[in-house]
């Protein structure tokens, strides 16, 4: 494979507006993106008393069945995935009728406080109304029952699927007084309770409410309307707070995985703000901490080339972070441009025009290595054969827990750490 | 009756890929969604199977599946033959590529010459069985297209046809035949129908003077090879020390070679051994001994058989798969479709030898005795090649779960 000729075929950041405009690397992909059914499974892990129904092929029951095998928060073997499988009987006549009567073998035997119905792509093929079918059974069980859809070729990824199964969960919330509490939506992983923006929030006497979909109950969606603010960390979860804005009137701060401190120092304002609550001072010391260590790491970092592959960070956002450090962005992989993104994209069009692809395609990038010779790669890589061809792997998974100023800090380790690599390990090969 | 709980038994097309994927040389195109195939990799490495630079996916986008556009894979065709170079480019369907009907074949039938590599389309996207009719489809394409009818003959080669990385400890029980092979009749395996072997074997396995024929799946595929390369074919497997020694006399027939004598009174004297454990049966008083197997069916019909060969009733023979593949099922051997079924079989047990997989482990009661012989493998790994459960080792290691058995009776 010809990694000019890949190049060739890429466009250019300032040549995109949106992402059905990016190109794929190649039209044959290793290993691909993940798919929405598993993001579904993501967010229903964390709600503790619902179970998930997987509505599809025996390969998408199985594989789902199988990533939860040896999780606590499923249960396991045993635990809260379970499936109906289709054959070609059912993808000609439809599978309604099927999957009732496996809803009744579930309630009698699990007594689940809630129920996805995760239909995947063929179900959404044949067009079976899962809707409709999850209405019912919710009326007759008198227990929520909720449709997810999750067919992937209308997505890019695995993030529909989690959005999708938290922006449902609307329904199952009911007006309540508000009790002064903060709602946490779209964390995806980690222990909330060990961040920043957890300790900041405990020190200023507030309480946590609904964690959806990191870790709470049926009972805890319930009552989620409680809440004085909901804190968005994730796009994903950005429907369902501009509902609940509607439905409630709870207002949202988008606080997500920033990695610039003035972001950072903008969210913490937000949010104090919407609390009705005095300014901390401690966070002027971590936004001054985090703002000396960016200045400190500028030398070090200057002039580093990097591909971005995909890190627990937003993904212009950081590029923009590290593009403003000095670093040259080569070629960023993304799987979505939302319009939240635009001011940063146009802040690394001032400095630097990378290539743009999408995400989850790692074959053929070996050849584009030996063509652009990246420092460092950002992402999900094979790190032996990175450092083969004279790259180091910029680990950035560790902030999949962490929110607030701790993020700059950790962000800038990661790179300074992996730039001192790169540089070590190009010593070694002249 | 259609909730499952556990893990489904897998699709036609997972046998497919599963199979497909152990030929090195070769290139898996998937024509569907990428979700799957990234899916796809939890279960194919813990399965041992490499798929860097064998599996890829092509993805399909809402206008694919609406418009029936096959661009996408005609493009990811040319690059994965100019990239890769493999020998054969295996074209499968997904699930929603197979529903909305589009020709695979058609496009492997236009594009293949503007490629070096052989394509090969399997239309299945999941819905026409278990994995046992998938793996049979996968063994007679591969013998139909891929083997040269005019190989040269190779005197002193067998092939191994029937193979499936699915089964439990498949590797060593592969490891276990090449030795009763080589110190049998001094004989070399040329392919092994499909584990760790390449598409060159494969198509230059013609030439071989026997197939072995380990599972009924895999006849249709010696039947083609029969017929176009005369390769003789010899079916079953090896297990227990009498049914080793009566498998290896078959082989030996149908090649016109004595097993070596050695070897016969090896398993001779291992069988007459074994046939002390036959008064266990009359000495016990409460409690005697029974035993369940269920795992696929050739797997199913050797372990019973040395159960028998021991003299240990065999209650329960379930197939974990449908028997639509398998030629003239024994009427011994049930198949039950419906995983709840399953549980009450398993549930109903008492004070048996239960060979069978994890999820039965979960199932069954502590009066019983559990030996993992079947796939999915739900606790640990495997990661031994010499532990068979085929040939006189693996009699060997199932007798010592025998006596751990034994142990729990009175």
């Amino acid at each position: 494979m010809d990694g000019y000729k890949i190049l060739e075929q890429m466009k250019r950041l300032r040549n995109v507006e949106r992402i059905k405009e990016v190109a794929p690397l190649t039209a044959a992909m290793f290993p691909g993106t993940h798919c929405p059914l598993m993001g579904a499974a993501m967010a229903v892990r964390g709600i503790r008393d619902s179970m998930m129904i997987i509505i599809g092929t025996d390969e998408c029951a199985y594989y789902t069945k199988h990533m939860t095998l040896h999780s606590e928060d499923y249960g396991g073997l045993m635990g809260r995935v379970v499936s109906v499988t289709l054959d070609g009987n059912d993808v000609t006549f439809g599978c309604a009728q099927k999957v009732e009567a496996a809803f009744a073998e579930l309630m009698a035997e699990y007594a689940p406080k809630a129920v996805f119905l995760v239909t995947t792509c063929v179900v959404e093929i044949i067009g079976d109304n899962f809707d409709a079918v999850a209405d019912g059974l919710s009326e007759r069980y008198g227990i929520p029952v909720l449709a997810v859809h999750t067919e992937h070729f209308k997505c890019e990824n695995h993030m529909p699927g989690i959005e999708r199964t938290i922006t449902a969960c609307l329904s199952m919330m009911e007006k309540r007084p508000c009790d002064g509490s903060v709602n946490l939506l779209g964390q995806r992983m980690g222990n909330f309770e060990e961040t920043e923006l957890s300790r900041v929030l405990k020190e200023a006497g507030v309480r946590i409410g609904v964690q959806l979909p990191c870790g709470c109950t049926v009972a805890d969606i319930e009552n989620a309307a409680a809440a004085r603010v909901n804190i968005v960390v994730n796009d994903i979860a950005l429907p369902l707070a501009r509902k609940m804005k509607a439905k409630f009137g709870i207002p949202y701060i988008f606080f997500d995985k920033f990695a610039d401190p003035e972001r950072i120092l903008a969210c913490y304002r937000g949010l104090f703000e919407a609390l009705e609550l005095a300014w901390p001072e401690s966070l002027s010391a971590l936004y001054q901490q985090a703002k000396s260590a960016q200045a400190e790491a500028r030398a070090a970092l200057k002039g580093v080339t990097y591909i971005y592959g995909n890190t627990p960070m937003r993904c212009f956002e950081f590029n923009r972070f590290m593009a403003e450090l000095g670093m040259e962005p080569q070629i960023i992989q993304t799987s979505s441009i939302a319009p939240e993104d635009r001011q940063d994209i146009e802040a690394i069009l001032a400095v630097s025009d990378p290539y743009v692809t999408k995400t989850a395609n790692i074959a053929p990038l070996q050849y584009v290595y030996d063509v652009l010779h990246p420092m460092l790669y950002l992402g999900h890589e094979y790190a032996a054969r990175l450092r083969a061809k004279g790259i180091a792997m910029a680990r950035t998974d560790g902030a999949g827990s962490l929110l607030g100023f701790e993020i700059t800090l950790f962000a800038l380790r990661a790179l300074t750490m992996a730039a001192r690599e790169a540089r070590e390990i190009r010593k070694e090969a002249r | 009756m259609s909730l499952c709980r556990y893990l489904p038994t897998p699709s036609d097309r997972m046998g497919i890929l599963w199979t497909l994927l152990c030929v090195e040389g070769s290139v898996i195109l998937e024509y569907g969604p990428a979700g799957t195939t990234h899916y796809s990799m939890g279960l194919f490495g813990e399965l041992g199977i490499e798929q860097q630079n064998r599996l890829f996916s092509t993805h399909m986008s809402e206008d694919d599946v609406v418009m029936g556009d096959v661009s996408r894979l005609e493009r990811a065709l040319l690059e994965v033959d100019e990239g890769y170079a493999p020998k054969v480019i295996f074209v499968v369907a997904s699930s929603v590529s197979a529903v909305i009907g589009t020709d695979l074949r058609g496009v492997c039938a236009y594009m293949q010459d503007k490629v070096k590599a052989r394509l090969i389309a399997f239309e299945q996207g999941g819905f026409r069985g278990d994995y046992s009719v998938g793996i049979r489809e996968a063994y007679r394409l591969l013998a139909e297209q891929v083997v040269e009818p005019s190989a040269e003959k190779q005197r002193g080669v067998y092939n191994i046809l029937g193979a499936s990385a699915w089964n439990y400890r498949a590797l060593s029980d592969v490891n276990e035949i090449r030795r009763l092979m080589k110190e049998a009749f001094d004989m070399e395996c040329g392919a092994c129908l499909c584990l760790e072997t390449d598409a060159e074997a494969i198509r230059t396995c013609g030439g071989a003077e026997i197939n072995l024929v380990l599972r009924d799946e895999a006849l249709p595929a010696a039947r083609a090879m029969s017929a176009s390369c005369g390769t003789a074919f010899a079916e079953g497997a090896p297990y227990g020390y009498k049914g080793t020694l009566a498998w290896l006399e078959k082989v030996g027939q149908a090649i016109g070679r004595r097993v070596h004598p050695k070897l016969m009174a090896q398993l001779r004297k291992r069988s007459m051994e074994a046939a002390q454990y036959r008064m266990y049966g009359m000495m016990l008083k409460k409690h005697r001994p029974a035993v369940t197997v269920m795992a696929d069916y050739p797997v199913v019909r050797g372990l019973a058989g040395f159960m028998e060969e021991i003299g240990f009733p065999v209650a329960n023979q379930v197939s974990m798969h449908s028997l639509r593949a398998v030629e003239n099922p024994a009427e011994d051997v049930r198949y039950l479709p419906v995983e709840k079924e399953r549980i009450e079989l398993l549930r109903g047990l008492s004070h048996q030898l239960v060979m069978a997989d994890d999820v039965a482990a979960r199932l069954i009661g502590d009066d019983n005795t559990y030996l993992r012989v079947s796939m999915p493998l739900v606790d640990g790994a495997q990661i031994a090649t010499h532990m068979p459960l085929c040939g006189p080792r693996g009699a060997d290691m199932i007798l010592e779960s025998v006596e751990r058995y034994l142990q729990t009776l009175k």
